[in-house]
């Protein structure tokens, strides 16, 4: 007792207090582990910079927290028969950070930057023909958007809707510098960009006008209304000081905490955490032109050594479902049939591949320290391969160097990981393609590509379905890829954080969120 | 002194021109990084288009070269600021952080270091050398991740996120540095004490010591006005390098204690591949080098006169 009163005096007379709060009490403080990039929507991005920009700005439409696609600042969508024009009658109550209302020359202005190659939009390609073509942006009238396409497409209105392409957010002219270049967003979001002090925190500010639709919230739809006048993400790079902060007090909000330090943030009092599947992907590419993994026994042989429940649960401390299909688990079109997962079988790995010619010679499995996921299921990949006679030798990479070989296709083996995808079809594009014009593609399979891009045009989700399933089928025959599972985003709030969520996208949502201290 | 500067300007262009080619040598480049796991060979080549990285690797380094000279260091990929200003802010973080630890740890080092040596091979001589050689074994990142779970989140006396600067408020800013600048003393506390001992023992076998004590010169001024001097001007040059070396970014301290400095930036530029912010911060790193060991230069004559300045 004696020493900690001396000590409070030695810090009392140094000038020190206890901890000081660093942001008003209606304000809610949440954790980004690195800072943003830019505040220009899907141009120069992250994960990071997504999350936090999808408060600022909306589009036409948005995700649903399962994935479906639902109207936005468009009162409803209607399309065409033929599935070449959409028409999106706006919202008549939507103004901007600005004051100004929402108009379709609004709309109208903001595609017309995305659709030009020097903005460098991240999902121009897809609407300039890798997907579909977007044609024409129509303003019939000041409330009333129309947009037409080359040939139809199941993706369109998703493209629109990915969090990666900045949900193809409607900003308003003010926006821009005079010479076109982006300045700062003037959106429609329920918050407005407050003060970003690079590499220390980011501050958004509650937007008092905004139109929030009724209901509940629901992914990045539904009703947003913002409860704090201001949500402050705090820049902490390090995962341990993040947890100190906020059992400290100086966070409100830990969106992306560690699986290992559940249990003792689980016993806690006052701690809730909040855990939701992502729709992300870990996964085992295989290099099929290689010369050993060419062999499609041998890839089967790699496939049936792994027990894929047991390396799932070991690298994710049972927190996830093993899944071999890539469409994720939380999607609606992840089938039961996509849920079994095969049973490890040495034997048959080991007479298949001494079938494939295996003698023994290194595999090699690049993978990085840092996502520590990538590198737990290398080595356990390595160990479980061993016991079937299987030689696997790791090449542990800076995440940089092993981005440009997956870029390249230059790997014999790689612990991968892709970020969210949020409909089946890009599910499977993201490893399905030519290796010729894309070499990072590992599943070259011209009829699977047909298949791809007919579920693509396909708007029946039936029949989508029914496409999925014809693929799952021949990617366990053709084995170029070992899906093992999407991660669970974990989240820890403390008492006085009421209504925060957490769901398929790992990054933060403040709007219905309240602070009671 | 205006020669020793001209005679840096080489060192200084060896430095951009090995910065500039080995970062471009190094696999992974930032349109990769930007386009993540979507990148296709159309959107790689239209961003390396963006960003000038199409053109050969001669002409952007001329190019660079050009406009440094000039004073503009360009603008960063990931977040298109201005270079130049984004050092210096950056700077100003590492700077008050390091001026004030390796203060401090000179005010506590050098008396210890003095008083092992004057009391060479006693139990104070061990207690001291072995403090000192704990305290340089620790990890700093460890040391301060006690410090925060101490200090931060046990006894709650200071934030343990975030930053503002001494011109924004004083006393919070002392808040918010007064860890990371205790974390960084205790670790050159210890470098410091080593070499003041070594220096100060070897000083202390002089001839003009044993003639000032036969003067019978009493033991604190032997100490502090004949011994002091000459033993200082060996520690001044570690000192010096020191600073030098921590000016030039103390990352991990950042990164743990979340202090938006120099070698925060560096990290995170190079794992981004931010090529135009790893330019110029390694070319700061080498000017505020320079500039370091020459101010050491000019001071060495204070303490040890058989040194002269020229």
């Amino acid at each position: 007792m004696r020493l900690r009163a001396s000590l409070l005096a030695l810090a009392a007379s140094l000038g020190f207090s206890m901890a000081t709060p660093v942001a008003a009490q209606d304000s809610l403080r949440i954790r980004l582990n690195a800072d943003i990039r830019s505040t220009d929507p899907g141009v120069n991005r992250d994960a990071n910079t997504d999350g936090l920009m999808w408060h600022v700005l909306e589009g036409l439409v948005a995700l649903r927290g399962d994935a479906t696609i639902a109207p936005m600042l468009a009162e409803r969508v209607d399309v065409s028969a033929d599935g070449l024009t959409y028409t999106f009658p706006l919202r008549r109550d939507v103004r901007f950070h600005n004051g100004q209302s929402l108009t379709s020359a609004d709309v109208a202005f903001a595609m017309e930057r995305y659709r030009k190659r020097e903005t460098n939009w991240r999902c121009r390609g897809d609407l300039d023909g890798a997907v579909t073509r977007l044609t024409a942006v129509e303003t019939p009238d000041p409330h009333t958007v129309v947009m037409r396409l080359e040939r139809p497409s199941a993706l369109f209105l998703t493209i629109l809707a990915r969090t990666d392409c900045g949900q193809a957010g409607i900003f308003h002219r003010d926006s821009l510098n005079a010479d076109g270049s982006w300045r700062a967003p003037v959106g429609t979001g329920p918050f407005r960009l407050g003060e970003w002090r690079r590499g220390q925190f980011v501050e958004l500010e509650r937007f008092a006008e905004y139109a929030a639709l009724p209901g509940a919230p629901d992914g990045l739809a539904g009703n947003k209304a913002p409860l704090v006048e201001r949500v402050r993400y705090t820049i902490i790079p390090d995962d341990a000081a993040a947890r100190a902060a906020l059992l400290a007090g100086n966070i409100d909000v830990l969106p992306d905490a560690r699986t290992r330090d559940l249990p003792d943030l689980r016993a806690r009092p006052g701690i809730s955490v909040h855990s939701s599947p992502s729709f992300d992907l870990q996964i085992i590419l295989m290099q099929t032109t290689d010369p050993v993994l060419r062999d499609v026994r041998m890839r089967r042989a790699i496939a049936l050594a792994l027990d894929v429940p047991e390396l799932v649960r070991a690298v994710t401390e049972g927190s996830s479902r093993p899944s071999r299909a890539p469409i994720p688990v939380g999607s609606a079109f992840h089938t039961p049939a996509m849920s079994e997962v095969p049973a490890r079988d040495l034997a048959a790995a080991r007479r298949l591949a001494q079938e494939a010619g295996y003698r023994g010679q290194p595999i090699r499995i690049v993978t990085t320290r840092r996502y520590e996921a990538f590198f737990e299921i290398a080595v356990l990949a390595q160990g479980m391969l061993r016991e079937a006679g299987i030689n696997l030798e790791l090449e542990v990479l800076e995440w940089a160097t092993q981005l440009q070989r997956y870029t390249r296709g230059d790997y014999q083996m790689m612990a991968f990981g892709f970020s969210a995808r949020l409909d089946p079809s890009l599910s499977f594009e993201m490893f399905t393609g030519p290796k010729a014009t894309e070499p990072r593609k590992a599943w070259d399979n011209p009829e699977m590509q047909a298949l791809l891009e007919a579920s693509m045009r396909e708007t029946d989700p039936a029949r989508r379905r029914a496409t999925f399933e014809a693929m799952f089928g021949q990617l366990m025959q053709d084995v170029p890829v070992i899906a093992l599972y999407s991660s669970v985003t974990h989240a820890v709030t403390p008492a006085h954080v009421q209504g925060y969520r957490t769901w398929a996208v790992d990054a933060p949502r403040a709007w219905g969120v309240r602070v009671q201290r | 002194m205006l020669k020793r500067l001209l005679v840096a300007l080489p060192t200084l262009l060896l430095v951009a021109a090995s910065v500039f080619f080995l970062m471009r040598l190094i696999p992974g480049d930032p349109a990769t990084i930007i386009l993540g796991d979507a990148a296709t060979p159309d959107s790689v080549a239209d961003l390396r288009l963006a960003y000038g990285l199409d053109r050969p690797v001669l002409v952007q380094f001329a190019l660079w070269i050009e406009r440094a000279v000039g004073g503009d260091l360009g603008r960063s990929i990931t977040s298109g600021e201005a270079v130049g200003p984004l050092i210096l802010q950056r700077f100003q973080v590492t700077a008050a952080i390091v001026c004030a630890s390796v203060g401090l740890a000179v005010l506590i080092a050098v008396p210890l270091g003095m008083l092992a040596a004057w009391r060479q091979n006693s139990w104070g001589d061990v207690a001291i050398v072995a403090a000192a050689t704990f305290l340089l074994s620790i990890p700093s990142f460890w040391l301060g991740l006690i410090f925060l779970l101490v200090f931060g989140l046990w006894l709650g006396w200071v934030p343990v996120v975030g930053y503002v600067t001494f011109a924004e408020d004083f006393r919070g800013a002392l808040h918010y540095i007064a860890l990371p600048v205790a974390t960084l003393a205790l670790i050159e506390t210890g470098v410091l004490i080593r070499m003041a001992r070594a220096s100060t023992v070897e000083v202390l076998r002089l001839d003009y010591i044993a003639h000032a004590r036969a003067k019978g010169v009493p033991e604190w001024r032997v100490l502090a006005r004949h011994a002091f001097p000459n033993a200082f001007a060996p520690t001044l040059t570690l000192i010096g390098l020191i600073m030098g070396s921590l000016l030039g970014g103390i990352a991990v301290i950042e990164t743990v204690f979340t202090l938006p400095g120099l070698g925060r930036l560096l990290v995170e530029a190079i794992f981004a591949r931010d090529y135009p912010v790893i330019q110029g911060v390694m070319l700061f790193i080498a000017v505020i080098y320079v500039m370091v060991n020459l101010v050491v230069d000019l001071l060495y004559p204070v303490f040890d006169p058989r040194v002269t300045a020229g």
